[in-house]
Formats: C-alpha cells, structure tokens, sequence
C-alpha cells in the first residue's frame, strides 16, 4: 500500500512539474512567412509512410516530388507521424505532436480524420491544417482538398469504349469498393460509364461492390466473376491493389487500372489508368502556406477552402496508353482531355459526348438520366454542382448495373 | 559434456532486477542495430523516444495529456486482466470486452445524456460499461463452469464478434443509429463531449489532470488490497494455483470463476468508459489494442499490481515515445514501437526463465535426470 501511495504521488509531483514548466506562450512560428529553408510540413498518414503501393504511397510521394521540386530537405522539413487509425484521440495526439515539432502546416489524408482536424484547427490558429476528401473547412487556416477524379475516369471509359467496340463485346465490369453510399466512389462509375458510351452507346457496366477499400482476394474474386458469369470483356475498378487487372489478363480479357500506372502489373491486359499527380496539390498548398504571411490568411490564399481540381490543373489524369489500346485512342482521348481543360463541356451536364477513334467529337443536348429512369440534369442543362460530385451523388447513371 | 536446466531455490530481488534491467538493455541494442542498418543514429532516436520530444517543446504539456491518455487504459485493462490471469483464467477477450463497454458507454450518454446532470451521466456511463463488459466477458466464464469449454479460444473470438458489432454501428447509416453524425453523407461517429466528459483539474500552468488518472490509482490500490489482503482475493490464488485443493478447501469453485471473470471484464468496461469519458467519441480503434498489449504488460509485470502500473507507464512511453520519435526520422515508421515491445517481453520472459533456473554443466558419469 506504501508503494502505491508513493508512486502516485511521485507521478503527480512529475506531472506538476512539468505543468510548471510549461507555461510559455503557446505555440507556434507565428513569426510570419518562413522562408523555404526553415518551414516545416507535417502529414498525418493512415498506412506506413514505407509503404511501396497504394493510398499513402500516392500521397507520400506526392508531398515528396512537390517538396523536392521547390528544394526543399525532405529528412530534415517533413515530418510524419504515419499508420494513424481514423480515431479523434489518436489524431489529436498526431497533430500535438507534429505542432510540437514546429510545424507551419499538417495534410491530414484520411477522410475519418475530419473531426480532429476541425477541432485542432480552431485550437492551433497559428498552424495551417489540410485535410483530403473530406468537406469540412473554415475561412481562415483549414482547407480540403480532393481531385475531379471523374474527369480521368471518363477519358479511361473511352479507352475502355473502344475496346469494347474492337472485340465486339458490349459487357464492361468495375469492381467498386463501394456503390452509391459513398459520392466519391458513385461519381467515378458514373464517370467512366459516360467516358464507355461515348464511343461505344451500347455498353453496359456491371458493378460489384466490395463493401471496404482494400480486400485483394476478393478484388481478384470480383473481377472474376463479372468475367465468368457476366462476359465482361473489359474490367475497371476503384480499389487498391492491381488484383483486378491480374484477374483479367489471366482471363485474357483488358483493364482499366486506378491509382497508378497498372501496365506493369498486366503488360498483356492493362489499357490506361486513371491516376492522381497529388504533388499538384501539395505543391500548391506548400507555395501558398509559404506566401500567406500567416496560417490565418492560408484559406484566402488558396482562393477557395475546398480545393478541386481536375484535368485543367493536371491533378488527375490517365496514366501512357500502353500497346493494348485500339489505334485512335489518343486521338479520342486528346480531343475530350482538350474540351474539358478549355472549361467548354464537363461530363455531368446535359450534354452528351459522341467519340470515335480519328478524334472527331460531336455534342447533342441530352438529359442526364440516372438508372431508375429519373431525369438529374435536363437536356443542355449546367454541368451538376460540385458538391453534389463530392458529397451527395448517390444514383448511378443509365447504362450502369449494379450485381 | 552437456548441459541441463536446474531448479533454483531463491534468487535474490537485486539478481532480478539486474536480469530484468539487462534484458531491456540487451533489447533496446538490438533496436539500435535495427535502427542503425536503417541509417538512424540510435542515440538521437532513443534520445527523442525516452523524452518523448518534450525537451524544447513549448507544448510538452500537451505531450503528458496525451501521455496520460493512453496509460490510464493500458493501466486498468492489464490490471483488470492480471485478477482473471491470476485464476489461470486466460482472458484473451480484452478486447471485445472493452468495445462493448465503450458501445455501453456512449449509449448512455446519447439516451440519457441530454437530460441528466453531467455527473449522473458519468456515474451511469461507468456502471453500464461495467455490466455490459462483465457480462460480455461472463459468456466465456459460464460456459467454462458449465461445460468446461477453452476460455483462450471463446474469449479470442468473442474480440471479433464485439469488432464487428461496433463496425456495423460505424458504418450503418439509419435513423435508429444515433451514434452516428446525422447531417454527414458518409457515417461518421457523432462527438458527446460537449455532453459527457470527464472532469480535469489544473495543475499549474496548463496542465490538465483527468480525474480518470486519479480514478484509475485508486482502483489499482483497491484491486490490490482485494487480492492480496480480503478472502475473496485468496480464493482466486488458490483456484488459480490449483483447482482440486480449492475444491478440496470447501471453496465453491464455479462461483470463485465467474465472480472473478465478470470483475475482471468489467474493470475493463470501466477502462472503456474512462476512454470514452475523455475521446467524447468512439471510433472503430477505440481500444488503440490495449486488450492485446495489456496481456503483455499483465505477464512483463508478473501479474503484481503495483508492477503492472509501473510497465504500463514504461509501454505508454516507449510507444508514444517511439511516434514522436518516428515523426523526426523518415526511415522510421511507427511498426519500429511494436518490434521493441515484442524484444523487451521475449527478453524479459527469457530473464524469467533464469530467476527461476539455471543452466548447470553435466558432469561426466553422472546420471541425467531426465
């Protein structure tokens, strides 16, 4: 009993000593804009900042490439406090410690982290906090930021379109992590689905959903499957690893990959890949974070609290059209990429897109009709707002099945 | 010529703490031949590591909270686990256990939170936790009495069974799901702790001090006293040392089981209210595997509670250590933590080993006692 009284009271004369010891101001730079030699950027990652593939790979690269190509020392200016599950407690704890390190600004990547972010943002003003696919904000130093991955998609469904026209097989498959809970997953079907009838107006896609955003057995399980029973001659997905691309080359079927150039994986069945340049953004934000003067003026420095970019800005794109493609395909692709970046036509409006492979396109006014029938834009309508895009698009398009 | 395994009578408490002391020695130079294959003056990372980055941290404050954070569960579930592990109860389930008293914790506080006093709340919030946790754990426990089934492997894949459970809470959106934000598209777990939270006391400067911290001490002295100096406390050392002479003793073994499974399980709902009490909201690693790590600690401690509080507060700062650590070197991840934690148990259950033997050299023409 001794002990234990002694111990606690040991632990709380420890513990209010250092609440002695720590009274100073609270913390921060503050002092201004830092220069490029002295500011310090932090990212909170949910995987291992080691990893070789995948959702933290993209971004940790992303943040590496945009902080070399300002010159910037990655082992002494970047610090990561990695493998962070979406938990308010241990995020709170990530960002005290980055802010403890003195960092000017945190990417947060995982969606999950949102409230954290929040909260540690009204509680560190003189930091900059970004948090990626979420939609929280505020008008000074909390941004988020996401890409119009749509846009990729599209283009990759006209690959995937005149495929299916070369082989004569109407029947595309995509495995999905999810279906129409989640928007960010909805609008990338719905995307490529457009992208595919645009050459080929006879297409179907077969949807199956994996219900998480990496499961490799079953991604390969999947793929399989809408090969199998479906006769699907092309497979696209949205999950992690290149399982399905593997399914299909195996099953001498094509592929669209996601995430990062899928050729290496399936040299005899992989198109094209719709693929994320996250350096864009980081160089971006970094640039702006350096520039504002101070955290709370980072926001209006962006211009917006909820960057999005697309094609336009190179944030997304489709990965070298490897040797599988159908010839034209750069020439269709090259047209649309040209109408989408111009700012003339997005893929969510009411009008449609007719491509074929010498590059010609022509636009009809026509409704953008979702699979149950129900009219979502009417024809020649505005393009569908971008918080629908990101938030609450759940209905897929005409053409687009779900199994 | 050989060698072979001697009982050692009495091992003198210095002799240990030297095994123990160079068994973490010997780990963490293992660490440092790790970290320097992977380019890392290991100095500087133990340097980080033991300080935890406090060392010029204007909020080093905030470093001792989240410090606390994380011992006051590790601290109560291992002491929870050591009264079922003292029993040779082997209560795998920490995990499961703990979920369902944070899914029982937050229940209250949505249901009732709204309209009872702050305090009232928190009192409901710790005695839910409990009696969902303890029954969940009872499952294991009355099924042993009954029917003498494993524990290991009932309480092990009732971890699953309470994992999932709270995923499909994190994950179905529905109108009975209050748990969950209602304005957001994606389900997302909603916050109370503008509802339920526990109490912090200044300490000076800006130091907070949860009353969760003080709680958790006095449990730790009350389990203490409980199996060192009350009957009830005896009868679990007696049915852990040996079933037959417990029975033999007129003990009504059964009930010694389940009375002892259900305190043990629901010490751990308390740990999950107090995590709950102080995060304001659950997440799906609300338990940050302190079920898991509290078995080490359980074991590392050998089940002597006043031990048990001393390791957690040496796991709790290698692990927190090691994140602020990992967060200064890119080479580094976070995983680095868990393979320290693995060398220091493997080490100090090998140290054990020769507290309790030792290696003596075969004699020639002496008989092998087999």
């Amino acid at each position: 009993m001794k002990k234990i009284v002694a111990l606690f009271l040991a632990v709380l004369m420890l513990l209010s000593f250092v609440g002695c010891a720590s009274t100073g101001t609270e913390t921060g730079t503050g002092e201004g804009g830092a220069a490029a030699a002295d500011f310090k950027v932090g990212a909170i990652y949910i995987n291992s900042k080691n990893d070789t593939a995948g959702y933290t790979f993209a971004h940790h690269n992303g943040i590496v490439t945009a902080m070399k190509a300002m010159g910037m020392d990655v082992d002494k200016q970047l610090f990561i406090v990695d493998e962070v599950p979406e938990d308010a407690e241990q995020v709170g704890a990530a960002v005290d410690t980055l802010v403890g390190k003195g960092v000017n600004i945190i990417f947060g990547i995982s969606f999950g982290y949102i409230d954290a972010m929040e909260t540690k943002a009204a509680e560190y003003p003189v930091v900059i906090f970004s948090h990626a696919t979420g939609y929280k904000s505020n008008s000074t130093n909390f941004n988020n930021y996401f890409g119009r991955a749509y846009q990729a998609r599209y283009l990759a469904g006209i690959a995937a379109g005149l495929k299916s026209l070369a082989i004569g097989n109407n029947n595309v498959g995509y495995v999905a992590a999810y279906g129409t809970e989640y928007a960010e997953t909805a609008s990338g079907i719905n995307g490529f689905a457009m992208g595919v009838q645009s050459v080929n107006p006879d297409a179907k896609v077969y949807v199956k959903k994996l219900g998480t955003w990496a499961d490799e057995v079953n991604e390969a399980a999947f793929a399989k499957e809408l090969i199998d029973s479906f006769g699907c001659g092309v497979i696209s997905q949205h999950c992690d690893s290149a399982q399905p691309q593997i399914a299909a080359e195996k099953a001498n079927v094509f592929g669209c990959g996601y995430n990062s150039d899928m050729t290496p994986d399936a040299p005899k069945a992989h198109l094209t890949a719709a693929i994320w340049h996250w350096d864009v953004y980081y160089g971006t934000a970094i640039k702006a974070a350096m520039e504002c003067g101070e955290a709370s003026k980072f926001v209006e420095k962006m211009g917006t609290p909820a960057y999005y970019g697309g094609l336009k800005e190179n944030f997304v794109d489709v990965s070298p059209l490897s040797e599988n493609c159908v010839e034209g395909t750069d020439k269709a692709i090259a047209a649309v990429r040209k109408l989408i970046v111009d700012g003339e036509w997005d893929v969510f409006s009411g009008v449609k897109l007719s491509v074929n492979a010498q590059g010609e396109v022509v636009k009809t006014d026509a409704a953008l009709v979702d699979n149950q029938g129900n009219e979502i834009v009417p024809a020649g309508g505005e393009s569908v707002a971008d918080s629908v895009i990101t938030g609450t698009m759940n209905y897929f398009v005409a053409g687009v099945e779900l199994v | 010529m050989g060698f072979h395994i001697v009982k050692r009578e009495n091992c003198p408490w210095w002799q240990r703490l030297i095994l123990y002391v160079a068994a973490v020695l010997i780990a963490l130079g293992l660490g440092a031949v790790v970290l320097l294959f992977m380019g890392v003056d290991p100095i500087e990372y133990y340097y980080q590591m033991f300080t935890m980055g406090t060392v010029g941290n204007r909020i080093a404050y905030k470093t001792f909270m989240n410090y606390l954070k994380e011992f006051v569960p590790l601290a109560l579930t291992a002491t929870a686990l050591s009264l079922a592990f003292k029993m040779r109860f082997w209560n795998i389930g920490g995990e499961g256990q703990f979920i369902m008293g944070s899914i029982a914790a937050a229940f209250v506080v949505f249901r009732f939170g709204p309209v009872l006093p702050m305090w009232l709340t928190l009192v409901l919030m710790c005695l839910a936790a409990m009696l969902v946790a303890g029954l969940y754990g009872s499952i294991a426990g009355v099924l042993k009495v009954k029917f003498g089934t494993n524990e290991t492997l009932l309480t092990l894949m009732l971890n699953y069974v309470a994992l999932y459970v709270l995923n499909f809470i994190g994950e179905t959106k529905a109108d009975w799901n209050f748990f969950l934000q209602e304005q957001s598209a994606r389900p997302v777990f909603k916050n109370f702790s503008s509802i339920a939270a526990f109490p912090q006391f200044a300490l000076g400067g800006k130091f907070q001090l949860n009353l969760c911290v003080i709680l958790t001490f006095a449990v730790g002295a009350l389990v203490f006293i409980y199996l060192k100096y009350t009957k009830q406390g005896y009868e679990v050392s007696v049915v852990g040392d040996s079933l037959g002479s417990a029975r033999y003793a007129g003990m009504k073994t059964g009930w010694v089981i389940l009375r002892t499974v259900f305190l043990s399980a629901a010490l751990i709902g308390l740990a999950a209210a107090f995590k709950v009490g102080t995060a304001g909201v659950l997440s799906t690693s609300i338990t940050d595997d302190v079920g898991w790590t509290g078995i080490t600690v359980a074991w590392l401690a050998q089940l002597y509670t006043p031990m048990i509080f001393l390791v957690s507060a040496l796991i709790c700062v290698l692990q927190h250590g090691s994140m602020v650590a990992a967060a200064t070197f890119s080479q580094v991840d976070s995983s680095f933590a868990n393979m320290l934690q693995g060398a220091i148990l493997f080490l100090v259950l090998a140290a054990d080993f020769y507290t309790r033997f030792r290696l003596a050299r075969v004699k020639k023409g002496e008989k092998k006692n087999g």
